[in-house]
């Protein structure tokens, strides 16, 4: 064997320094083993290794690079073999940081997918292959003791979010979850959360629909409309609130809030408008009285008021 | 004679409520789909098969307004619940089509079992030691499971209903 490098670490922190060996070894033939060895940092030529022969004869040259500025980098062991350098050996370096602390972790209960979805910010770039990790326990209390670990929630390469199956939840018990940085110089980890997977249950909007009470029932007011809803069928088994809120289709009023809606039964009669004026209406609801997050505002339905 | 309703925290009743009514609208899909999928659609027509299996219902006699003896109303709530697990585990295997139903559904009461334990816990009621399953029905053909997945889920929502009552009035005293 020619030439073999040995590292003091191939992993370090960028700027930092870094000491590299290479031994070429007296039965490498065709080699006057009095030449200068060499190094080669990516394309950038660095003479003056520390060279001495070993009691076996081979020959040994010791270089530390100060400040490796580079993330990734090719070092190389070489010598000329008449007018031509020779490699006889090279070895990838890398550097960079150690992992962030990952933050803004935040969840939420999806019950269209049964699953507890968290997403978080990774922060700067550590220039290393860097694993996140969601970790969870179940608990009784408020999160103070890890009781019963639950799986680790490892997300797709690249992606800052994990979805925890229901099978391993406890929806009405809570939970303590935090995201875990680790990479070749560190490990890291963000703030931890406490809850219950369905306090943190956000609904799908309500559909809006126009309602035509019969003349009898309600006769058309110039100024009224009339909506009916239907709520977001997996979600019928929570008690819910909800807001309209409401705006002239055209010129530049803002919305109008509606802000409980009796979530009982489904219709709403709004007075008050402009005559003869189109109006855009959407709706969103909440779990209540228990805790939960607002649903994204419903599709928008327009209904005209009647002339005066 | 009921017991001091005001022990049980509001929060405890109404997720309680809210197990409840999210257990019913599972126990119906499971209905819907054993129905739709292996036309088995009243349980009224699997009475014989049903004793024949050893399907049994849980009691909830401490659990009526009339005589609400409360901490034996929940130890009897969770032995259902407990029971019912041990029931839908029995019917694994039922069919493709409904064996993601029955899934969440054992979720679910599991959930809602555990919730209640807790509770007892809590208010130092529990029954000693944890609660060990009696001899479940064993099903030995794909038309016993389905049937038995009628039943089962016929009788859970009779048994939900007056559990739903005895919540709702405890949360409203």
């Amino acid at each position: 064997e020619c030439g073999r490098i040995r590292l003091s670490d191939p992993i370090i922190r960028l700027g930092d320094s870094v000491t590299a060996s290479c031994i070429i070894g007296r039965n490498c033939s065709h080699l006057d083993l009095e030449s200068e060895i060499l190094w080669k940092l990516e394309s950038e030529l660095h003479p003056g290794g520390r060279q001495k022969r070993l009691p076996d004869g081979s020959q040994e040259s010791t270089i530390t690079v100060p400040h490796l500025n580079y993330t990734q980098a090719h070092l190389s062991c070489c010598l000329y073999w008449g007018n031509s350098l020779q490699i006889l050996d090279q070895v990838e370096l890398q550097a960079g940081y150690p992992p962030p602390v990952p933050y803004n972790l935040s969840c939420f209960m999806n019950l269209t997918t049964n699953s507890l979805i968290c997403q978080w910010e990774p922060g700067p770039d550590p220039y290393l292959p860097t694993n996140f990790t969601l970790k969870s326990f179940k608990n009784r209390g408020k999160c103070q003791t890890q009781e019963e670990p639950i799986l680790d929630c490892v997300p797709e390469a690249g992606k800052s979010h994990c979805s925890i199956p229901r099978k391993h939840l406890q929806l009405y018990q809570s939970m303590g979850i935090w995201v875990q940085a680790e990479n070749a110089l560190g490990t890291t980890l963000s703030q931890k959360l406490c809850f219950d997977p369905m306090d943190l249950v956000k609904l799908e909007p309500p559909t809006l629909e126009a309602l035509n009470p019969s003349p009898v029932e309600a006769p058309a007011q110039p100024g009224c409309l009339w909506l009916h809803w239907e709520p977001w069928k997996p979600g019928l088994f929570i008690t819910q609130k909800c807001e309209l809120r409401y705006q002239p289709q055209l010129g530049e009023a803002s919305w109008a809030l509606v802000a409980s809606v009796p979530s009982k039964t489904h219709h709403h009669e709004l007075c008050g408008l402009l005559p003869a004026t189109a109006y855009t209406l959407q709706m969103r609801c909440i779990r209540s009285p228990l805790p939960g997050y607002w649903s994204d505002w419903s599709p928008s339905l327009v209904l005209n008021t009647t002339e005066r | 004679p009921l017991g001091p309703a005001s022990s049980l925290p509001p929060s405890f009743l109404l997720k309680c409520l809210e197990q409840v009514r999210k257990i019913q609208a599972e126990g119906e899909v499971l209905q819907e789909r054993l129905c739709a999928a292996h036309k088995l659609c009243h349980p009224e027509e699997l009475v014989l098969l049903g004793h024949s299996l050893g399907i049994s219902q849980a009691p909830l006699g401490s659990c009526f307004s009339q005589a609400l003896e409360l901490v034996n109303c929940l130890r009897q709530l969770h032995s259902g619940l407990f029971l019912y697990q041990g029931l839908l585990q029995a019917l694994a295997g039922i069919s493709p089509e409904v064996a993601p139903t029955l899934d969440w559904l054992q979720l679910d009461i599991a959930d809602f079992a555990t919730n209640v334990w807790q509770q007892m816990e809590d208010m130092r009621v529990a029954p000693p030691g944890h609660p060990t399953q009696g001899p479940m029905p064993t099903f030995t053909s794909a038309f016993q499971r389905r049937a038995g997945g009628v039943l089962v889920a016929s009788n859970l929502q009779r048994f939900l209903e007056p559990v739903y009552r005895v919540l709702r009035y405890l949360a409203q005293t």
